[in-house]
């Protein structure tokens, strides 16, 4: 049967039943309004963005600036009104609406960092209340998004939630960073968690970025700051047990914001900065590895012999401001049974080197329709544009920041061009000719209808569809010093997944004792669609395509699809609405599982105690919910890693031939994660002291390791076997506290610690190298440094070596988010700063390495010389030079060794810092509010790492090793914004 | 209740009733790999053959850079670690996964694959095939690749023994490849296994043999691993390394005091107005060699003018100088070189054979083998404290139970 009449066969049963499963129920005749203030208790402030809701969800609102709302369209007769907001506790009242009348109707909450009653539904079985949850979920609120100058959605979750790490890769406009939860818990699978935007999953992984920016995109990027309404995290298989296979590296959930039932409310936000590179390289260097001077008597190698750039700028410098300009309108609003949220944007962000820059820009259409009292659907579609033009980069021959920090040994020279016709003549302005693009196409749409027949059951059914497409175009023009005939290669990937998910659920309540049982059931198809082309030796210049090349390839072309499909039955038992225990069971069956293996089990089991709600509890510790849970989710393997197969390649001269390729094996299954963790959450004194603590500790057994035949058997690749197991484990601290709360000024300051100590148990006798230096061995992190290791490092002595010796872990094992905000004068002005500390890993400082390798390292001129002076006979020029110097800063190349630049790359950022300002009303006539920002990213690092940048790596190198190698830093960029709300 | 539980039936249909409509909906493809059984097929013969050349290609294309680096044919002026070791005679089993993975790969398809051939042609088709022929000639030429410069044998996951091994074992096949050429009258087929065969009995120690077959091989025959510009698994990577990326460099080799050698091609490589360039590592001048200037640049395998060599080296083993000196020079006479005077005496005539063969064979993964062979009769002295072969990998070493202390 074809895909197509499957589709179509599939779709008309489920259209069929929905449809026929639809009760009618009578519309409501005649509405009234309910208006109000929302204020927080003790202090007395207006609480703005609250969130103010129908309980039968049929009407809701946010409150404004002043903390007052007004719902229209309501149906007469007695509501349930509901208030909820991120940090207080939710209050419920009711009120009688009459027609045309307006109901009125104030709130006072109080402060709670912990929201028991808050709705959350990511790791649940359709939506619960935190006090039901067993594990462990972090979140972040609109609130904190907004005051943030984020600029992207992976900037909105680094530092602002426990066992998130998030680390940033790359300076270049564009380009994704690295995102774990918990550490990693594969060795050969992806380690990146499940991302889901409105309930529909979307691609996850890191894609392949332009072939010269040696970095990758992250497509979670392509959901815009300014569209998020909340973000709810889990962490590890205790908590994703219902996701079942693929989920064990954590799941992220955005909501983007829906609209509210009333007059249309618009948003509008402009914003302009710049982006620059403080000082680039080691302070000792007052060039900036030739990046910040490129012209002037500073350029010189380890002999002290000049050298020039010919095409350095007129302003003596590669580096520049790079504008930035950014564009956002949305619209929300709705009547009736129909709301929607609209949105559009445009960001235009220049790297600080010329030629780099990303630009994208999209809408949302989020739109609810509620039919019936108990039938709604929700429609959410988005779609993002991306052109981003990278720098050439990282490790690349012909790369910018290679050829620019290697001084006079670069690969761009043009002799007798210079002042001095001796002199060493660089050009690296031709390097700049290389045009490396990445263009993205982003669409995501999801269709839910939510329907429950009577107040006790109800059913989810969500279908999704996320279509990404990813051209990476790399040039190397006509007449380029390098490939004088030109070469373009072009990637082209496509990737779409489209899910079904239904989640049913029905509630008993007996006495004391509530029962709640829920099943459900999802499938998972993945194409991912790939073709790599390259053509070369252009006639002559222009603007080229493949076909314009004498010789073109065809290199790679794939197109895969998986399917993974499982259901689930979950059953919570809820004991005086403050004991819950869950226990839940999900099945799965992968397409890419072996012949011989069958579906996989994975169980889960949870407890949620809310202690403070026995009347004995002091009354000081509001709430407080202890929680265990643990639970199995999974990875599964590659398509076809389970079957032996050859590959077809070309060979004498284009003749079809084979070769080995995959040695196959048909036990092959899933490796599976089982997560321990217990914790609990706390609020004390009105809120003022919120602490949510979890200790976890995780297993994967069975774990997917990529294991070698002996290579004199013909099979080269590695072939997947469920051998092995890894450990992961570490503690989550959050500490929220109001160090001040006046009506008008409020300090409060929150504290994020999370600890990761990963190992790998066993790796079936493999040692297993990732790349870029790093392994994983059985014993140590997941993954680490090994190498040759200076045993006296700090001795006035030649070096000591220990030759293949452990060094450090290659991921942060511990990492501090620090983050504060002051309000003052009513909200009116607030100040907010968010620091970040990863530390306790390690980074390979190739800059360092190859650059001395050419006498180019300038923190190491002065142990060259003194070297130099020691081989021509100077016995006492080495008594104050170490053994570390000595190695690293070693002149013969007999002695000079990259192992030696593997170094801690602690390190603390402040990563934002804002000063919004609420305009008065008077200065934006018509206006509800109008902010005024200014912001600052990445403004200091604090780090004794030598490198350029501790948090950098070169993705193309690898993509779960980490190693620095002529990266761009991260850009510190200044911004000014205008938010204005009609 | 009843309502609630109509609703959990149909909601389990809506659930179900898509799978059960489709269950082809579950199956994963990806078109591309081929699954072992499809090769089963007589169709498939030719071009499994074609993959063992490529196998071999690869293989050659890899080892170049480790044994001209080796073995003084290049020295090593660029950015790479592994070469910058093996430059100082250090070979370690760490760098050499990927050159030992890709010979044994060459190897195990060829043989492998010729029981394949046998199974599905049968006695009668295999008989008279010429792609069974010259599957023979590519096993016997990728156990030769694997002898010359291994310094133990494993075969298929086995022990370790005498690389001396994959001599004998190529010299069935060169025996094979030869009986099958000559049955389906392929002359090319049947030099190439005359000139491997050659080698590999020299190698042995049976010097008169080797001589015999060598002498059928005509002055002008070649036989090349084939190398394209069609695809990059068909590049000559090493033309790519030394044009495109310049880590390999003549300079500081005693073949750059060499100049005017048809055999040994190579130049000075000046930058855009003037001046030496150096080497991907910024400093070492670049002298770049000729011998592959393209990208589809084929290596060969075996050349009659080889042969003359190893004829003369069987004749200067004899103590014949005159024939010694009239192939020297008829190998010589193919290069349009002028002929040298016959040497005075033995090692006089040892230097000429050790600069004559090395430069016949130069880049041709030849010459790591002659130094060490030579070493250990007590000539060429080069190899003296470096590494001398190619060790057993660290992946052979980890994943192999057979090699386990």
């Amino acid at each position: 049967m074809s895909d197509r009449s499957c589709f179509r066969r599939a779709g008309a049963v489920v259209c069929a039943i929905a449809l026929g499963l639809v009760a009618a129920a009578p519309l409501a005749a005649q509405t009234g309004r309910i208006q109000g203030e929302v204020r927080a208790s003790g202090s007395g402030r207006p609480l703005a963005g609250a969130q103010v809701y129908l309980v039968d969800g049929r009407a809701g609102t946010v409150t404004g600036p002043d903390g007052r709302y007004l719902i229209l369209n309501v149906p007469v007769g007695e509501v349930t009104v509901r208030v909820q907001m991120l940090g207080y506790t939710t209050v419920t009242r009711t009120v009688t609406v009459v027609a045309d009348q307006a109901a009125t109707l104030d709130f006072t909450l109080t402060e709670s960092a912990v929201s028991l009653d808050e709705i959350v539904v990511t790791g649940t079985a359709g939506q619960a209340r935190q006090r039901e949850v067993g594990n462990s979920l972090s979140q972040i609120s609109t609130q904190e998004i907004e005051l943030a100058p984020v600029r992207n959605t992976q900037d909105v979750i680094g530092g602002r939630a426990t066992g998130v790490t998030v680390l940033a890769n790359s300076g270049q406009p564009g380009t994704g960073g690295t995102i774990r939860l918990r550490g990693n818990s594969s060795v050969s699978q992806s380690n990146a968690p499940l991302i889901y935007v409105d309930g529909v999953r979307i691609y996850s992984e890191q894609s392949l970025a332009g072939g010269a920016s040696r970095q990758r995109l992250l497509p979670l990027n392509d959901i815009p700051a300014e569209d998020i309404e909340r973000i709810e995290i889990v962490k590890g298989a205790a908590a994703t047990t219902l996701y079942g296979t693929e989920a064990s590296g954590g799941v992220i959930q955005i909501f983007t914001k829906r609209g509210q039932a009333g007059r249309p409310v618009w948003t509008v936000e402009l914003g302009t900065g710049v982006n620059n590179l403080g000082h680039v390289g080691p302070k000792e260097d007052p060039t900036g590895l030739f990046m910040v001077k490129c012209r002037g008597p500073e350029l010189i190698d380890s002999e002290g012999n000049p050298f020039e750039d010919v095409t350095c700028p007129s302003s003596g410098s590669w580096l520049r401001n790079g504008p930035i300009y950014r564009f956002n309108a949305s619209v929300r609003g709705g009547g009736g049974d129909l709301t929607y949220f609209l949105s559009a944007g445009y960001n235009n962000e220049n790297g600080a080197i010329e030629t780099g820059y990303s630009r994208d820009g999209g809408f949302r259409g989020n739109f609810s329709f509620r039919p019936y009292s108990t039938l709604d659907f929700a429609v959410n579609t988005s779609y993002r544009k991306r052109s981003s033009r990278f720098i050439p980069d990282g490790n690349l021959a012909n790369g910018f920041t290679l050829n620019v920090m290697r001084g006079p040994a670069n690969n761009f020279k043009r002799p007798g061009a210079c002042s001095t016709p001796e002199m060493v003549c660089t050009s690296n302005a031709e390097v700049l000719d290389q045009v490396s693009m990445a263009r993205t196409d982003h669409f995501v749409t999801g269709f839910t209808m939510r329907w429950e027949p009577t107040p006790r059951m109800s059913h989810r059914l969500t279908l999704g569809y996320d279509y990404l497409r990813i051209e990476n175009s790399y040039e190397l023009p006509f007449g380029f010093l390098r490939a004088p005939l030109g070469q373009i290669s072009i990637n082209d990937q496509q990737h779409t997944t489209l899910s079904i998910d239904y989640v049913g659920s029905v509630r008993h309540d007996l006495g004391g004792l509530a029962s709640t049982f829920s099943w459900g059931g999802q499938l998972f198809e993945d194409r991912d669609n790939y073709v790599s082309a390259v053509g070369r030796d252009f006639s002559g210049p222009g603007e080229p395509t493949l076909t314009s090349g004498a010789v073109t390839e065809v290199s790679t072309h794939s197109r895969l699809r998986v399917v993974n499909a499982g259901f689930f039955f979950q059953e919570m038992l809820g004991w005086r609405d403050r004991l819950f225990i869950t226990a839940g069971l999900r099945v799965d069956g992968n397409s890419a599982f072996g012949e011989n293996f069958g579906l996989q089990p994975y169980p889960k089991l949870s407890a949620a105690y809310v202690i403070s709600d026995h009347e004995w509890w002091p009354s000081s510790i509001e709430a407080m919910k202890l929680r265990a849970a643990v639970g199995e989710s999974g990875k599964a393997p590659g398509a076809f890693d389970a079957v032996r197969t050859w590959e077809p390649i070309a060979a004498d001269d284009g003749k079809p031939g084979f070769t080995p390729a995959q040695l196959g094996n048909p036990d092959l299954g899933p490796e599976r994660t089982r997560e321990f963790e217990v914790g609990f959450e706390a609020s004390a004194f009105e809120g003022r002291i919120g602490i949510d603590y979890t200790y976890y500790r995780q297993r994967t057994m069975d774990a997917l390791i990529g294991m070698l035949a002996p290579p004199s058997q013909g099979f080269l690749n590695r072939q997947l076997m469920n051998v092995g197991t890894i450990d992961n484990r570490g503690h989550e601290l959050r500490l929220d506290g109001a160090i001040l709360r006046t009506p008008t000024a409020e300090w409060r300051a929150r504290l994020n610690i999370s600890t990761n100590d990963s190992k790998a148990v066993d790796l079936g006798g493999e040692d297993i190298p990732v790349g870029s230096g790093n392994y994983v061995r059985e014993g140590y992190p997941v993954p680490s440094f090994f190498g040759i290791k200076i045993l006296n490092p700090d001795e006035i002595a030649e070096p000591i070596l220990s030759e293949e010796t452990y060094i450090g872990p290659s991921y942060p094992t511990r990492i501090i988010g620090f983050g504060t905000t002051i309000s003052l004068f009513e909200d009116r002005l607030v100040l907010d700063l968010l620091a970040e500390h990863q530390g306790g890993h390690y980074n390979a400082n190739f800059v360092g390495y190859q650059n001395n390798l050419r006498g180019v390292w300038r923190p190491c001129y002065e142990i060259n010389a003194k070297l130099r002076a020691f081989n021509a006979g100077d016995q006492s020029a080495l008594n104050d030079v170490t053994a570390r110097e000595r190695a690293r800063c070693a002149i013969d190349r007999e002695k000079m060794h990259s192992d030696f630049w593997i170094s801690p790359a602690d390190f603390t950022k402040l990563r934002t810092v804002s000063l919004t300002y609420r305009l008065p009303p008077r200065l934006v006539p018509g206006a509800r509010t109008a902010m005024l920002t200014l912001s600052g990213r990445n403004l200091f690092t604090w780090t004794d790492y030598d490198g350029v940048d501790p948090e950098v790596a070169d993705m193309s190198d690898s993509s779960f090793g980490r190693r620095e190698y002529y990266n761009l830093p991260p850009l510190r960029s200044f911004l000014a914004s205008i938010r204005v709300t009609f | 209740m009843r309502y609630e539980r109509r609703s959990f039936v149909a909601a389990l249909a809506v659930l179900l009733l898509p799978a059960a409509a489709c269950s082809e909906f579950t199956k994963v493809t990806n078109p591309g790999p081929i699954q072992d059984s499809d090769l089963n097929n007589p169709d498939v013969v030719p071009a499994l053959v074609v993959g063992m050349s490529g196998d071999l290609s690869a293989a050659i294309d890899d080892m170049i850079e480790l044994t001209s680096i080796a073995a003084d044919e290049l020295a090593h002026g660029g950015s790479y670690t592994a070469p910058g070791l093996y430059y100082r005679g250090i070979i370690l089993p760490e760098d050499v996964n990927g050159v030992w993975a890709g010979a044994h790969r060459a190897r195990w398809v060829a043989e492998n694959g010729i029981l394949r051939i046998r199974e599905i042609l049968g006695e009668e088709g295999y008989e008279s095939s010429a792609e069974a022929a010259r599957a023979n000639v590519l096993a016997g030429y990728a156990n030769r690749l694997l002898g010359e410069n291994m310094c133990y044998a494993v075969i298929d996951g086995g022990p370790r023994e005498d690389h001396k091994v994959h001599f004998s074992r190529a010299e069935d096949y060169f025996t094979e490849g030869l009986r099958l050429a000559e049955r389906v009258g392929n002359a090319t087929l049947r030099y190439a296994a005359l000139a491997g065969r050659a080698s590999v009995r020299a190698w042995q120690g049976k010097w008169d043999e080797a001589a015999q077959d060598a002498a059928q091989v005509p002055t002008n025959f070649v036989y090349e691993a084939i190398f394209s510009e069609n695809s990059g698994r068909e590049n000559n990577n090493f033309w790519i390394e030394t044009h495109v990326r310049l880590e390999y460099t003549v300079y500081n080799t005693r073949w750059a005091n060499v100049h005017g050698d048809p055999r040994v091609p190579w130049d000075t490589l000046y930058a855009p107005g003037g001046g030496i360039r150096n080497g991907q590592d910024g400093f070492t001048p670049y002298f770049q060699q000729k011998k592959y200037p393209e990208r589809g640049s084929d290596v060969p395998l075996s050349k009659g003018t080889e042969m003359r060599v190893l004829q003369a080296e069987a004749a200067l083993r004899r103590g014949d100088l005159t024939q010694f000196t009239a192939l020297i020079n008829e190998q010589r006479g193919h290069y349009g070189m002028d002929p040298i005077p016959q040497p005075a005496n033995e090692d006089e005539a040892w230097e000429v054979l050790d600069f004559e063969r090395g430069a016949v064979v130069w880049l041709e993964v030849r010459r790591f083998w002659d130094l060490r062979r030579w070493y250990e009769e007590g000539r060429n002295q080069f190899l003296a404290n470096r590494d001398k072969c190619i060790p057993i990998s660290r992946n052979e070493m980890n994943s192999n139970p057979n090699l386990h202390e």
